[in-house]
């Protein structure tokens, strides 16, 4: 089927990936034109080059609830589940911004804590600007270091539930983390 | 012998069939159905399909899933009759005509459901598994990306040289009169060869001599031609 996840996909957080996005809103995606039309047959190349066309970042949205492009490839990586490394790839990368906020959203929800700390929060010093596809079909402008905030902090995010976080400070105490340095800090310290 | 040609004792006239090849096929289908049923039951709990010698090899020849390269064209048929040799079941019906599996969908996303489904790539050889790629070939991918970019953010960014766009032009239209010139030549040439009135154009080059003052004018309306397919 073309909804199926990967057959060499492993469980992420005890089940199979797609099902971090719940079942209604899966449903109405897999039911998009969109993705009838341009997501089938995807690789992770595939979705990279329609992330890079992308113009907003988004959920659902419009009176009949809509599921953004955006939305929809997330799924589809869901479904490829592209390793780490490819993961890295597409996180560190600094030309193209959706690919980027793309993949740091596939990065929380898929990894566990102490990784997503260590990677998200040097992509505070990410200024660039996104734009944010509301509900309402309404645009809102937000920058890729706000997006990462809402990441770390929030509990969901263009409608789609984030898995639990651990604290930081339970993760500093435990010894997986080190403490976070500021940037602000070596500002300060070159003044 | 019979009327028919037959034996005489055995005098029905019917069809006869292979029974052999259709007991044979038959047999398969079942077994086909019973070991798709097995598997099912297998990937439930959790286990992998039980391998068999003869379906693996078909598995093998199997193709890789492909994303389509153009979006679909789902409008481009909008009032229009499109007569098609389809069977009886297919052609009695309008709506979205699949060539290759021949069967005929009410709409537009019952077609693209057809398109994107397991017995429509069967058809086309293809299994439902895409091609899995590496690291490289994301590393790849982003090159290419961002090529891709550089080369239209430079031809956003070039400056509009008109002496340029001009000489461009003029070359264009130099090669395409010339073109239009050969090809009538030839036309001419071919119905001279025919009916042998070759000799009516009165300089015998074999144009109307005005495409220079046709071309003049339409250098000078700043268009490329009138519209008409017929010459281009």
């Amino acid at each position: 089927m073309a909804n199926r996840t990967v057959s060499t996909a492993t469980a992420i957080h005890g089940t199979n990936p797609q099902f971090l996005i719940d079942k209604l809103y899966r449903q109405r995606i897999y039911d998009s034109l969109y993705w009838k039309e341009h997501c089938f047959g995807l690789t992770v190349t595939g979705v990279m080059e329609k992330a890079v066309d992308l113009n907003s970042i988004g959920g659902c949205y419009g009176a009949t609830n809509r599921p953004s492009e955006f939305i929809c490839l997330l799924l589809k990586l869901l479904q490829l589940q592209p390793d780490r490394q490819m993961l890295d790839a597409l996180v560190d990368q600094e030309d193209f911004k959706y690919l980027r906020a793309l993949a740091l959203l596939y990065f929380r929800l898929t990894e566990k804590p102490a990784e997503i700390y260590s990677k998200l929060e040097p992509l505070y010093r990410d200024y660039r600007k996104l734009r944010q596809r509301q509900m309402s079909g309404k645009y809102k402008l937000i920058c890729v270091d706000e997006l990462v905030d809402e990441l770390l902090r929030n509990s969901s995010i263009c409608s789609v539930a984030l898995p639990q976080m651990t604290s930081r400070r339970k993760l500093e105490d435990r010894g997986d983390l080190a403490p976070r340095l500021s940037p602000l800090d070596d500002d300060s310290d070159s003044d | 012998m019979n009327a028919y040609g037959g034996d005489k004792k055995n005098s029905n006239s019917r069809r006869t069939w292979d029974t052999a090849v259709y007991e044979q096929k038959a047999r398969e289908r079942e077994q086909q159905i019973k070991d798709e049923e097995e598997d099912e039951e297998r990937r439930r709990k959790g286990l992998k399909p039980r391998a068999r010698p003869g379906t693996t090899a078909s598995a093998k020849t199997k193709g890789l899933l492909q994303a389509r390269k153009q979006t679909v064209n789902l409008e481009g048929m909008v009032g229009k009759v499109q007569v098609v040799q389809a069977s009886s079941a297919a052609s009695g019906q309008p709506g979205f005509y699949c060539s290759v599996c021949d069967v005929t969908v009410k709409d537009s996303l019952t077609y693209l459901d057809h398109i994107n489904g397991k017995n429509h790539q069967r058809m086309l050889n293809r299994g439902m598994k895409v091609a899995s790629e590496t690291v490289d070939d994301v590393l790849a991918k982003l090159e290419s990306l961002r090529e891709a970019r550089r080369r239209r953010d430079e031809q956003k960014n070039a400056i509009y040289d008109f002496d340029e766009q001009v000489r461009r032009q003029e070359m264009l239209q130099a090669e395409r009169r010339r073109r239009r010139k050969e090809a009538k030549k030839r036309q001419k040439s071919s119905k001279a060869d025919t009916d042998g009135n070759y000799a009516k154009d009165g300089d015998g080059d074999g144009d109307n001599d005005n495409d220079d003052d046709d071309d003049g004018m339409i250098a000078m309306m700043g268009f490329g031609n009138f519209g008409s397919t017929k010459n281009a």
